[in-house]
């Protein structure tokens, strides 16, 4: 257990401070009163967005942009209700899975590899560094000028910033597995096949999961920074518009749904990770 | 891993590592160089390191390239700041405070998740496209790594240190000097070196939008040219920073803090 709390996050969530867990009958209480407080430091922020009208005068030219909460949750139920969004939002959905997808299948692989290989690592490691360091973004208008407006620029952004997480978090995996266990498995006529397959991916799973947490909230906002500057369109491409149209609903709606999504997405994984990390409850990530 | 102590390696063994590092960056510029002597060369689409390099002298000779440098780093520098100083207190208030922390946790989570950059039309209309707007842009793609990372710091100080202060006579204001600041600080400056890489972003992407000066501004500027030579000068420039920012915060928290190293 030492071994692997060696690795341990920096923010990964403290374990709850010990008078907490003195006094277990009262958990449930504790537990209630913090969902209560978080719930209302919520409600207490969209009452007072909501408010600001009657209690500041705003000049018009302000009110033009202002937009309350009801308004946006309004806009959001036509948006869905007409169907509006739905194109645009397949549009947004099939960059982001494509992406994603051709991530996985290059990142997982050369994790796995580069884990495995030494030299192999070094030869890797400056680029992996230099372009895990530099804002993806920057290469926006070369992948435009390459592939276009259409699809595959986008998917090209989305996979390429979802690639490094994934990437480093299996490398990460890879190479925290115990010598112990290769050994064994090596003892017993193991080839590097079946080392791979029997020992270091299914010790690396959790890196993997975390990697991939941080491959989706980077790969959604491959989309939207995609699809804000090169794009004909998408959701990103909605908002844009609607922005230079000073329509702050459309915008504000575009952002709850895109929040949405990736909540919806780390949610899942939270799930999947439960369930695969069971038998080690610990995290790895950036 | 220490090595043993009687065998001592040899030069190549010990920077083996450095020198395939080396070996491989350089093969790749050479490669990219060389390509262009069997696939013909189109300027509109691509460049080679030879002209990118001579583009990246040309550019600093003229004074261009630090002119867009200077642009950009001051709203890079303001965003952090005021990030620095919102995020971190109100994280330190988060940790210390529980019920403040119980009650901003799932709103700051949600935000944190999602992707704020969309707001960046909506801060380009309020706030212009000068550097106020950029600087904005940068403080709220960056100030939730500083509150959540201090906030996370506070939750981890050891209870025994505060018992101890308060044991010998420490007041409110000491268990914050003497402990809870100081267990906090790497946490921050870990906070520091994700939000480094997010303040690149933000910077960037008010340069993309709209900007007349900047690095991003530049790299849109010479793509939009065809000026690929400049533009990949551009975003050489543009690597090497984010490399020397985040290995050097890194080395500074290796050398700093040397009981966290392993993350």
């Amino acid at each position: 257990m030492t071994e692997t709390n060696r690795l341990e996050v920096p923010f990964a969530p403290a374990a709850a401070p010990p008078e907490e867990m003195g006094e277990i009958a009262s958990r449930g209480g504790r537990r209630l009163q913090s969902f209560a407080l978080g719930l209302s430091g919520i409600v207490v922020l969209l009452l007072l967005w909501e408010a600001v009208p009657y209690l500041v005068t705003m000049k018009a030219g302000t009110r033009l942009f202002f937009t309350p909460p009801s308004e946006v949750a309004i806009t959001l139920w036509n948006l869905f209700s007409t169907g509006v969004i739905w194109g645009p939002l397949g549009v947004s959905a099939a960059g982001f899975a494509v992406g994603l997808a051709i991530a996985i299948a290059v990142g997982l692989p050369l994790g796995v590899l580069i884990g495995r290989s030494e030299t192999l690592d070094a030869l890797c490691e400056p680029f992996v560094t230099a372009f895990n360091a530099t804002p993806r973004l920057v290469f926006l208008p070369i992948v435009l000028l390459w592939f276009g407006l259409g699809l595959w620029s986008k998917v090209v952004i989305v996979a390429f910033g979802a690639f490094f997480p994934l990437l480093i978090n299996t490398h990460e995996g890879i190479r925290n597995t115990d010598k112990l266990l290769i050994n064994v498995v090596r003892s017993f006529g193991a080839k590097e096949w079946d080392i791979i397959r029997l020992v270091v991916v299914p010790n690396a799973l959790p890196y993997i999961i975390t990697g991939l947490r941080l491959a989706i909230g980077r790969a959604v906002l491959g989309v939207v920074v995609s699809e804000f500057f090169g794009s004909n369109e998408g959701l990103g491409v909605m908002m844009v518009q609607a922005a230079s149209q000073y329509k702050v609903n459309i915008v504000f709606a575009g952002m709850i749904v895109f929040m949405a999504l990736s909540l919806a997405m780390t949610g899942l994984l939270k799930v999947l990770e439960n369930r695969l990390g069971r038998w080690r409850p610990q995290r790895i990530g950036e | 891993m220490m090595e043993d102590a009687v065998s001592r390696p040899s030069f190549v063994q010990q920077n083996r590592k450095l020198l395939l590092g080396g070996l491989s960056v350089a093969a790749f510029f050479i490669a990219w160089q060389a390509a262009f002597l069997v696939v013909p060369f189109n300027s509109l689409f691509i460049t080679k390191p030879s002209l990118m390099f001579e583009a990246l002298w040309r550019l600093t000779l003229s004074g261009q390239l630090f002119f867009d440098l200077g642009a950009s780093a001051a709203p890079f520098f303001w965003g952090l700041g005021a990030a620095i100083v919102v995020g971190v207190p109100l994280g330190i208030l988060m940790g210390w405070r529980s019920r403040v922390g119980q009650a901003l946790d799932p709103l700051l989570t949600a935000l944190y998740a999602s992707p704020l950059v969309a707001l960046a039309p909506l801060v380009v209309i309020f706030l212009g496209v000068g550097a106020t707007g950029k600087a904005f842009i940068v403080f709220i793609l960056t100030v939730f790594d500083f509150v959540f990372n201090a906030y996370a710091g506070v939750r981890a100080v050891d209870n025994l240190l505060l018992n101890v202060v308060r044991s010998f006579g420490g007041k409110e204001k000491d268990l914050y000097l003497k402990v809870i600041v100081p267990s906090v600080i790497p946490y921050i400056v870990a906070g520091a070196r994700i939000g480094v890489g997010r303040a690149l972003v933000g910077v960037l992407i008010g340069e993309f939008f709209a900007a007349s000066e900047g690095v991003g501004y530049g790299i849109v500027k010479f793509g939009n040219f065809f000026a690929l030579d400049s533009m990949f000068s551009y975003i050489l420039v543009v690597t090497l920073i984010a490399v020397l920012l985040t290995q050097g915060i890194r080395w500074a928290e290796r050398t700093a803090f040397p009981w966290r190293t392993g993350q």
